[in-house]
Parts: structure tokens; sequence; C-alpha cells
């Protein structure tokens, strides 16, 4: 963001970026820029809580006003009060996973289990009105049996025209993450992202159908498909020992 | 946190050697008090309205956000799954606080709202989006904006 907000300012507009990589913002030098001490992907704090959310865009803003530039580098001083584990938290139950099987018994898994957390992820919708499911442009269950045709050896064509099936996959694999992660959290516990991680990558069919598509699609002669399975399936935090 | 004490070393020596930009110069450009300022926000988080063109990898151009755009009309096509999504999930003004700045708008602490606000892909060389950058700022000025938020994730 640093580096847009050079742009736009030799363009005449009063920037202000949110910085969640101090080094990278000491780097760049933006003309202002309010490091926050927050996980990636919560640039604005905890979900659920307006008055934080807004100290910190207030304090962002604020230094849209200030006199003593070309660069000022602030620090948010508060931590986000979610980023703690909620112990009352629960998973929605699904069959506990299994360390052996097939690739073929995976993707019956997987469809399975998609059928399973319908209940709780439309729960999730009635409760915020919303999903963030819908990248791919399929529906869920189409979204599922995707995935595991690609696991069942079937290397499927891509069911949207002007999408190839590499990115098909990528799309629909970050489908199927939101809606199983958006079942796990139907209802009033608050669990933190590490608690959730931990049970979609060690605990669902759904992420150990990822773990394995990583590790079959390495070999693909197609170097799309090598790309996506290598570096944008599973995080680097996740990724497990071969 | 992204204390990059707090992530694999692996992970934080990447994020911390990220190659940025060399400027020659430091542009600094000064403007009225915050409650007669229009604001913008600018995300890097690869925000798209459903319907309409995701990012499909690292494209450097960006998407228009309607102000008006509801929060079930907003997604993430963002090629990094290094980033946590749940708090997205549940709200929308973790990533982008339009609701956060339609309350200061109301409030009188800042002048008003843009029409419009952006998203970029966060996972690109910056450089590739400088044009698409240039652009952008005019198209803000024609929204008369006078200050930007930037948002990363």
């Amino acid at each position: 963001m640093s580096a847009l907000a050079h742009y736009l300012e030799e363009e005449g507009i009063p920037t202000v970026a949110i910085s969640l990589i101090r080094p990278q913002t000491e780097n760049t030098e933006p003309p202002r820029a309010l490091w926050v001490p927050f996980e990636l992907g919560r640039p604005f704090g905890p979900p659920g809580n307006p008055a934080f959310q807004k100290r910190v865009m207030l304090a962002a803003l604020r230094l849209l006003e200030r006199e003593d530039g070309p660069v000022i580098i602030e620090d948010f001083a508060d931590d986000d009060p979610r980023a703690l584990p909620d112990p009352a938290w629960h998973p929605p139950f699904i069959p506990p996973a299994v360390a052996t099987g097939t690739a073929k018994s995976l993707a019956a898994r997987l469809e399975a289990e998609v059928l399973l957390l319908l209940g709780s992820h439309e729960r999730w919708i009635a409760q915020h009105r919303r999903t963030t499911v819908g990248l791919s442009g399929l529906p869920m269950s189409e979204c599922a049996r995707y995935v595991a045709d690609w696991l069942r050896g079937k290397a499927p064509p891509s069911p949207r025209e002007g999408f190839s099936a590499p990115l098909i996959l990528r799309f629909a694999v970050d489908d199927l993450k939101a809606y199983c992660l958006e079942a796990a959290t139907a209802g009033t516990a608050k669990p933190s992202s590490r608690q959730l991680g931990d049970w979609f990558w060690n605990d669902t069919a759904a992420g150990a159908a990822m773990h394995a598509l990583r590790v079959a699609l390495q070999a693909s002669e197609d170097e799309r498909l090598r790309l996506i399975v290598s570096n944008f399936m599973v995080p680097a935090a996740r990724v497990r020992a071969t | 946190m992204t204390r990059l004490t707090d992530l694999a070393p692996d992970q934080a020596k990447r994020l911390a050697e990220v190659e940025c930009p060399d400027f020659e110069t430091r542009p600094w450009v000064t403007g009225s008090v915050l409650s007669q300022r229009r604001v913008a926000i600018v995300s890097s988080a690869s925000l798209f309205v459903r319907g309409e063109n995701p990012f499909r990898g690292r494209d450097p151009d960006y998407r228009a956000i309607p102000a008006d755009t509801k929060p079930e009309e907003l997604l993430i096509s963002h090629i990094s799954v290094n980033f946590d999504r749940t708090a997205f999930q549940e709200d929308w003004n973790v990533v982008v606080p339009f609701d956060r700045l339609n309350e200061l708008a109301a409030d009188g602490v800042i002048g008003s709202v843009a029409n419009t606000h952006y998203s970029f892909m966060g996972a690109i060389d910056p450089t590739q989006a400088e044009g698409h950058v240039r652009e952008l700022a005019g198209r803000l000025k024609s929204d008369h904006v006078d200050a930007v938020l930037l948002s990363p994730v």
C-alpha cells in the first residue's frame, strides 16, 4: 500500500495507509502510515467490535491533519482482543478424520461433509445475512464435486467459459474453505482464527482433500496447475512435510 | 498478531525482506481539516462485487466498489492463502470499514464519503500497477476525494 500512497500523493491526493508489515512500510516510507499489531487479514482489528474499529480508523485519519511530514509512521498500541481462543467454541460435528484411505474415499468424504455442514451454514447465513462463498460461481454441491473429481484423477474441464480449469479449481477451493469456516462459526462463540485453522486443516475432509491435491498435482505437466496447488491452496504454515 | 516474532520464521523473513520500490522523492500533500475531507478507501484485498470480474492472478488493475455496495455483494479473490479471511466473513468492516466511515461522516468527523471505493490485488509488484494508480487518481479527483485511506490485508 505504501507504493500506491506514493503514486497517489504524487498525483496530488493526500493518503494515509494502514501498515501490517512494519519493515515493508519503513522501506517504502509512505507519507503517512499507521502500523497495527493485528493478524494479516485484519487491518482494522476485531470483527464485530465497531468501537475498536473506529479507534483504529480515527488514529489513521488523524494523521492527515499532521504537518510534520514528508514521512510519518505511527504505531497503534492495542492488540486485537479477538486474537485469543474461545474455549466455549465447538466445531460442528463431522465424522472423525481418518489417517489412511484412498483418494477416492477422501473425495466421497468431502462431498458428504458438505452436505453434513449444510445446516450449520444455513444458520450462519440466517445469523449474518451474507456469505462470502461465490468466487467460483458454482453451487456448493458442484463446487465440492469439482474438487472431488480432481481428487479422483479426472482432471475435469472448466465449467465456466472464460475461466481455465486450474483457476476454477483455485476458486472452488476458496469457496469450500469459506463454506466450512462459515459453518464452523454459526452460533455465539467467537473462535480465534488459529482455532478455526486447526480444525479445518487437521480435522475436515475438505482440508485433507486440499493437502492431498497439493501433493498429487505438484507433478502435473500443467505449469499453472502446479503453481496454484503449490502456493495458493494450503497456507505456508499448514503445509505438511512429504 | 502481525508482529513478525509471532509468525513462522520463514514467513517472517520473507515478509520483512519483500523487495519494495526505492523512490527518490517523498511526495507530501496536505489538505483541510478532517471534518472537511471527502474520504475513499482503497484496499489491496482483491475485492470485487459479486457477479463482476474477479482478480484471476496477479492482475495489476483495480476494481470499483460503489459506496452503496451491500456486505453480501462483496467477495475476496486474493491469490494469497496466507492471511486470515474468517474475520472478513464475520464483519466486512475488518477489511473495508465502510460502516465506520459512514458513521464518521454522519457524526461530522469527516466531511463526506466518496461515491466509489476501489480495490487492487495486493500480491503484485506495485510498480506494475503505477499506470493504473495514476489513472485512478483522476477518477478520485472527479469524485472530489481529498483523502484516501489505504487498507492492506
